[in-house]
């Protein structure tokens, strides 16, 4: 990669940089016209005489002349304003571009480094060279070249015209930039070292803050936030004092600029007046000098920022490109190539060494064969070099000595498009991805954009403009919204064929109830699939039936009715009667939503809410006033918290007081009728709930689906004969609450619903529901099991020539021996290698190779 | 049925006799109000007993475990407490309850009873007191039954 700034620009861009050139010293004469014009003007059309003037053979007379220069003025105006605009876009479209490029660079060598580099580089330290500290060499790149031409010769031609002048007065012009030109630079150098150190502190901070993201519960399980909070407090003076530095190196060079251009005129005064009382030089001559040398300094402040950005944002630059260039990073081919070369035959080590950097990660001449086809287990505990070997035979890392081949192919000669591919490698400590589990599944199949989806029109340019951009910056070309999973590889036939072996696999490893109960708690979209919502409408129906005529069921849940009020739901269902219909609004936030407000005032339900909730309150506060609040009592029961009581001891205080409750302010009425809607009569027995009340719930009820939800798309009105797409399959199928006043009614329910669903034989498109389940960030909201058998279903389904795990489903319980047993005979006929730490689990398998130390003890 | 009526209720059960009303509130608030249906398990000989019940309406028979299968011994009825013994101490329910027609019952929780103990003393002195006055008489019938049996 390039080591200097100014040859990666110019390598990149030297064509723009010369355009930018051109199109700036074509505005040199423009601007010197527009100089020239006003005088024109003045002395020629305003004050001159001897008219009409000839310009091109046409005779002016002095109107018309001034309006003919005025409008000649006005143009250039425009043309001038227009050149500048034009040349400053494309400044900073070539600078983005530039900054793409580079950026899209440093990521494509961090997918090029070698595993083992990881262990010096952290992500936290990676991260902000990629994006923030690369950013200001976008905004220098367009002015890379042209700034100092211009400039530069701007300054020229204003010392040229001083020493045409006089001589003497140009070298005093000059005299003070030699010694600029010295000590300047001098000082710069001392802030081009603060400036790297600045960036590396800042390094660390990033990554000590990204470790503590990471590792936060450590740090509250050791009570060891003080010592990282010292610490980064630490780092954090660190950069105060290096930037406190730099500034004041910064603004001294400012300051000894600044007085050298003030102290030349003081020159000129002193030799220029001397040449004057002399008679050696005219007043009027004097006075244009010192006018030009004003017009100097501008040039001259322009370059030595100029000047100073340089430094600054080279050293940026170095600093960054620095850590991305390891002298052993991947040859880029092993990325792009898409050739796949068959990885059959039997594997071979053939005296391989490895050193991973550390004792326990070191393998040490190992010869092994496993014939192709057949399962072999890898034995040795961590720091046997087992993990070692099983990278070394999915190609992941290369040996520092010796050979590995499958056939005939040398690992290390192979690209990824082969090793990545043809070899199915999961080890300890796997990664799943942020996204849902289908993407997670089906990760193993994208390996390049196969069904490119057809655009027309607007989309159609949108993505040309696409493509274009991306040549320019060369980055690549593959077009993230086409079909990348694939199915051939898989061998399915189509993305159905692809979800039943994703089940089938799932049930092999275990993993189908989790999904299934993940696909209960999903949302899914009916008009996707219109006959899995017809189903789901039907074991509503049916389970509604059986609740009313099977006596054992008879009580256990309250269905939802237009007409009746469940008393198990609290008073905001029972009131709307419906859900917004995003889901991401929670039913704590519909009584703030602005139709729901207006709704709630103008049938004055607001005031009786009101009244109910100040109710509830002054009972919670009757009740739990002699509670004390570490007893928990108050936190499990109450509608209130501990910290709440004296807020709602003043709120009740001023709300019984009868008058027109002028002391409530707005919040304090949301909160009464926060309270309200938390209700559930069947729960809570607070006598609040009257059969009038209850009525007039349900007549609020349809004056509500009636004015607001009707024919609006924000809300989604309950119905027993519809699917709601907000509420997740499982409150779907269960249309109603199960009763809270009945013993286990939820489990007992949840039990029906189960037999409902597999006799309807809709198990299978709610695990295929689950798999749209989002898993959080890194998987953060699946279990640590449910992890890594994701991951190995992954590897299951890429159906691939070889597969080795590692580490992976080596538990001792007869189910983890169904599992294994279950593998293998899915990798019957594949080469599987199994590696583990336990000798009792190697020996289900007719070959093994025992690790210790890095060498092979023992093979049967 | 609100918590002022269930408040009466309470009021009639011998344990809670003398408890000022606020506190059965909080008592009734805190335990969950619960029906079955005739012949509904309440609980199992046996199992772990995590709550004691409250009968505010209906019957429960008592059965427990014998050779012959199970067999009632005992009838409980409205304003008793029963399974209490279960949140005291750490014992395996004694016997089986079944709903002998619909009952309404309330159902305290242990744990929320062991707080609301240690909350109010007041509440656990009447709970001595009625367990010291149980264990008078149980001793008493122990002994009138030796005797019973020395003199027969």
């Amino acid at each position: 990669m390039e080591k200097s700034l100014f040859s990666f620009i110019w390598k990149y861009s030297a064509r723009q940089q010369i355009f930018i050139l051109m199109v700036t010293v074509l505005s040199y004469p423009v601007v010197y016209v527009l100089l020239e014009l006003p005088k024109l003007i003045v002395n020629d059309a305003v004050q001159g005489d001897n008219f009409p003037r000839t310009i091109l053979g046409l005779d002016f007379d002095q109107v018309p002349y001034l309006l003919l220069l005025c409008f000649a003025f006005l143009g250039l105006v425009v043309v001038s304003n227009g050149l500048k605009f034009y040349l400053n876009v494309f400044k900073g479209r070539l600078g983005e571009r530039m900054l793409r490029r580079l950026r899209f660079e440093l990521f494509q060598r961090v997918l090029r480094f070698q595993l083992p580099h990881f262990r010096k580089v952290s992500s936290g330290e990676i991260i902000p060279m990629i994006t923030s500290e690369v950013e200001d060499v976008g905004g220098f790149i367009g002015e890379a070249f042209a700034l100092p031409a211009y400039q530069g010769g701007m300054l020229v031609v204003q010392i040229g015209f001083i020493f045409m002048q006089d001589p003497l007065l140009g070298l005093a012009a000059i005299s003070s930039y030699p010694i600029q030109g010295y000590v300047i630079p001098y000082l710069q150098k001392r802030v081009v070292i603060l400036s790297r150190q600045r960036v590396r502190n800042i390094r660390v901070i990033a990554d000590k803050v990204g470790e503590s993201i990471t590792g936060v519960a450590e740090i509250h399980a050791n009570d060891a936030a003080a010592w990282h909070s010292a610490d980064i407090s630490e780092r954090l003076y660190e950069n105060f004092r290096i930037r406190y530095e730099i500034f004041n190196r910064k603004f001294l060079i400012k300051f000894l600029n600044n007085f050298m251009n003030q102290l030349t005129p003081f020159f000129f005064y002193l030799i220029g007046g001397y040449l004057v009382i002399e008679g050696n030089l005219s007043i009027g001559a004097l006075l244009a000098v010192v006018a030009a040398y004003k017009d100097l300094a501008g040039p001259w402040k322009e370059l030595l920022s100029y000047y100073q950005m340089t430094a600054d944002v080279s050293v940026k630059y170095q600093t960054v490109v620095e850590n991305f260039d390891p002298p052993d990073i991947h040859d880029i081919e092993r990325l792009t190539r898409d050739e796949k070369a068959e990885l059959s035959g039997d594997l071979k080590f053939d005296n391989v060494s490895f050193s991973g950097g550390a004792a326990g990660q070191e393998v040490m001449e190992i010869s092994l064969t496993v014939p192709a086809g057949t399962a072999c287990a890898i034995a040795g505990p961590d720091g046997s070099g087992r993990s070692e070997v099983l990278q070394l035979a999915a190609g992941l890392v290369s040996p520092s000595s010796g050979k590995i081949c499958i056939g005939d192919h040398d690992l290390d000669k192979l690209t990824d498009s082969t090793l990545g591919r043809e070899i199915a490698y999961v080890g300890g400590a796997v990664h799943v991805w942020t996204g849902t589990i289908r993407d997670n599944l089906y990760y193993g199949l994208r390996h390049r954009p196969l069904i490119l989806p057809e655009r027309e029109g607007e989309a159609l340019k949108e993505y040309k403009r696409r493509v274009s951009e991306a040549k320019e910056t060369r980055n690549p070309l593959y077009d993230i919204e086409a079909v990348w999973d694939d199915l051939e590889a898989a061998g399915a036939d189509s993305i159905h064929t692809l979800d039943e072996k994703a089940l089938q696999l799932l049930e092999a490893v275990g993993l189908d109830k989790d999904i299934y109960r993940l696909g209960l708690q999903s949302r899914f979209d009916p008009s996707m699939d219109d006959t899995f919502a017809g189903k789901i409408l039907n074991v509503r129906k049916n389970l509604a039936d059986r609740i009313v005529h099977e006596p054992a069921l008879e009580g256990l849940v309250e269905l939802w009715h237009p007409d009746r009020f469940n008393a198990s739901a609290n008073l905001a269902d029972n009131l709307f009667f419906a859900v917004p219909a995003d889901p991401e609004i929670t039913m704590d936030q519909v009584p703030e939503m602005e139709e729901v407000r207006a709704f709630l005032t103008e049938t004055g339900l607001d005031e009786k809410l009101q009244k109910v909730g100040l109710k509830i309150a002054e009972t919670m506060l009757e009740l739990f006033s002699n509670v004390s609040g570490d007893s928990g009592l108050l936190g499990a029961y109450s509608f209130i918290t501990q910290d709440e009581i004296p807020e709602f001891e003043r709120i009740v205080r001023i709300g019984k007081s009868e008058q027109q409750r002028p002391g409530l302010s707005d919040a304090d009425r949301s909160r009464l009728r926060g309270l309200a809607f938390k209700l559930v009569p069947a729960r809570h027995r607070l006598g609040i709930m009257t059969d009038e009340l209850r009525d007039k719930v349900i007549a609020a009820r349809k004056t509500f689906l009636d004015t607001v939800v009707k024919d609006n798309p924000g809300f989604v009105a309950f119905d027993p004969d519809v699917y709601l797409p907000p509420l997740t399959i499982e409150d779907n199928l269960l249309f109603g609450r199960a009763r809270v006043d009945r013993r286990d009614a939820r489990r007992r329910i949840d039990d029906v619903i189960r037999t409902i669903v597999e006799e309807t034989g809709l198990r299978r498109p709610i695990i295929y529901a689950g798999f749209g389940y989002h898993v959080g960030v890194s998987g953060s909201r699946l279990s640590a099991g449910q992890r890594r058998r994701i991951a190995l279903v992954r590897g299951l389904l890429k159906n691939a020539k070889i597969t080795i795990l590692d580490d992976i489903a080596t538990g001792t319980t007869e189910d983890d021996k169904a599992l294994r047993r279950g593998l293998q005979e899915i990798l019957s006929g594949k080469t599987f290698l199994f590696g583990t730490s336990n000798a009792d689990i190697a020996a289900e398998f007719d070959q093994r190779f025992v690790l210790d130390q890095g060498r092979i003890s023992d093979k049967g | 049925m609100t918590l002022e009526t269930e408040v009466e209720a309470l009021r009639k059960v011998p344990l809670f006799h003398g408890i000022d009303e606020t506190k059965l509130r909080l008592l009734a608030f805190i335990s969950d109000r619960t029906e079955y249906p005739a012949g509904e398990r309440l609980c199992s000989q046996g199992e772990e007993g995590d709550c004691a019940f409250i009968i505010l309406a209906g019957d429960a028979d008592v059965l427990v475990h014998t050779p012959e299968g199970e067999k009632k011994v005992a009838q409980v009825s409205e304003n008793s407490i029963v399974g209490e013994i279960a949140i005291l101490c750490d014992v395996p329910r004694t016997a089986t309850l079944v709903a002998a027609n619909n009952m309404d019952v309330l159902t305290v929780s242990k744990d929320d009873f062991l707080k609301l103990l240690k909350e109010f003393p007041d509440i656990s002195l009447e709970v001595m007191r009625t367990l010291a006055l149980r264990l008078e008489r149980t001793t008493r019938d122990l002994a009138d039954a030796r005797r019973g049996a020395a003199g027969g």
